[in-house]
């Protein structure tokens, strides 16, 4: 059996690969004994046979809080050259969200 | 046409620090440089969006250490990203070469990568931030929009409810981390339909709520599609959204001759037609 991470990085520089029709696509990675999972996630969608053989966890993809909000360091915008705490937004006095 | 071998030149050892951009879709983005960056540094620190990827960033790099686990339910994402900066900064201390290694790009929409290089700068070491293929650039390519035909706002969602901001809808919009949209506390991952009822309570003061819209997420796995959703305004608070969802809001309304800026600019050139 081939190593799914070595073939989904031959498809993602491959420019026919990329954009083969998932028919197409299925048929090249059987003929290259790709796994049962990497065929199912191409041609069923379903990525969690994938997930499973990779060893694979959810992941959070938001890497940045707030852009703004800098009233809470000195009042100037980012400019990339001072100083930039995360930014926290401060909450109205009254009659705000919850904060819990 | 074949790459010369260089020898770079001999450096005394000294800690160094390179943020770069994995781009989005695995096997696809990488630029060379950027991978060189891996390959060259002593430590890897990785904060990407698909473990697919981590494992692949793994093969090229025997020490990669995941930023993923200082991400905690309920803790504030403030904290957690004060920590990956401290992280990288304390091998760069250490004198280690470390490579940041973000999805994307490691400006948009990644905090800890810019301050990292910029206290690095300040206590005197080399530090470079190289750009990768960002979900902005393949945006644009997969909804076949050019930012520049009648302009494109960007707005992180919940700046646009937090601040009095002017929103032309006469241009693209382009809103970034609906899914949260809303969250004072920085600890949730998701909000809700109310949160997204609000918002959408903001945008029908300029577009009218059977305006259609696009959730758009980019493709992360070369097998994958990018994803496009086309929907009403009205019904975005029912549409389902995780983290990697970005909604495109298209203009509404024609560009606006403005005929007094052209008839000075008329004068201009007939005053320079007999000069």
């Amino acid at each position: 059996m081939s190593d799914t991470l070595d073939l989904l990085e031959a498809i993602g520089g491959n420019a026919a690969l990329r954009h083969a029709s998932a028919e197409e696509l299925a048929k090249t990675l059987a003929e290259a004994g790709a796994s049962d999972a990497l065929l199912a996630a191409v041609t069923a969608g379903d990525n969690a046979k994938l997930a499973e053989e990779l060893g694979l966890r959810p992941m959070q993809v938001n890497h940045d809080s707030h852009t703004g909000g800098h009233e809470d360091d000195d009042e100037t915008p980012d400019h990339g050259d001072g100083g930039e705490e995360p930014s926290q937004p401060s909450p109205p006095a009254q009659g705000g969200p919850s904060h819990s | 046409m074949t790459t010369p071998s260089l020898s770079p030149p001999t450096l005394p050892a000294r800690g160094n620090l390179a943020c770069i951009g994995l781009g989005m879709t695995l096997g696809s983005h990488l630029t060379p440089l950027a991978r060189n960056h891996i390959e060259q540094a002593d430590v890897v620190f990785a904060a990407l969006a698909h473990g697919a990827t981590e494992k692949w960033l793994q093969r090229m790099h025997p020490d990669v250490r995941s930023l993923q686990p200082y991400y905690g339910e309920g803790k504030s994402r403030q904290k957690t990203y004060r920590e990956w900066v401290e992280l990288m900064l304390a091998e760069v201390r250490a004198g280690k070469r470390v490579c940041g290694v973000f999805y994307g790009h490691p400006c948009i929409f990644a905090w800890s990568p810019r301050n990292a290089v910029r206290i690095a700068r300040a206590e005197g070491y080399d530090a470079y931030m190289e750009p990768g293929i960002s979900a902005e650039d393949c945006l644009y390519a997969d909804l076949c929009i050019d930012p520049g035909q009648y302009g494109c706002q960007h707005f992180e969602a919940s700046q646009l409810l937090f601040y009095e901001r002017r929103i032309d809808p006469s241009g693209y919009l382009v809103l970034w981390q609906v899914a949260m949209v809303g969250d004072w506390s920085l600890t949730r991952f998701e909000t809700g339909p109310a949160y997204r009822q609000v918002l959408v309570d903001v945008l029908a003061q300029d577009y009218p709520l059977d305006h259609e819209v696009i959730v758009y997420r980019a493709a992360t796995l070369p097998i994958e599609q990018p994803r496009i959703r086309r929907v009403a305004l009205r019904d975005l608070p029912a549409t389902r959204l995780t983290g990697e969802d970005t909604v495109v809001v298209p203009p509404a309304h024609a560009l606006k001759p403005n005929l007094a800026i052209r008839q000075r600019l008329e004068a201009l050139d007939k005053h320079a037609a007999f000069t």
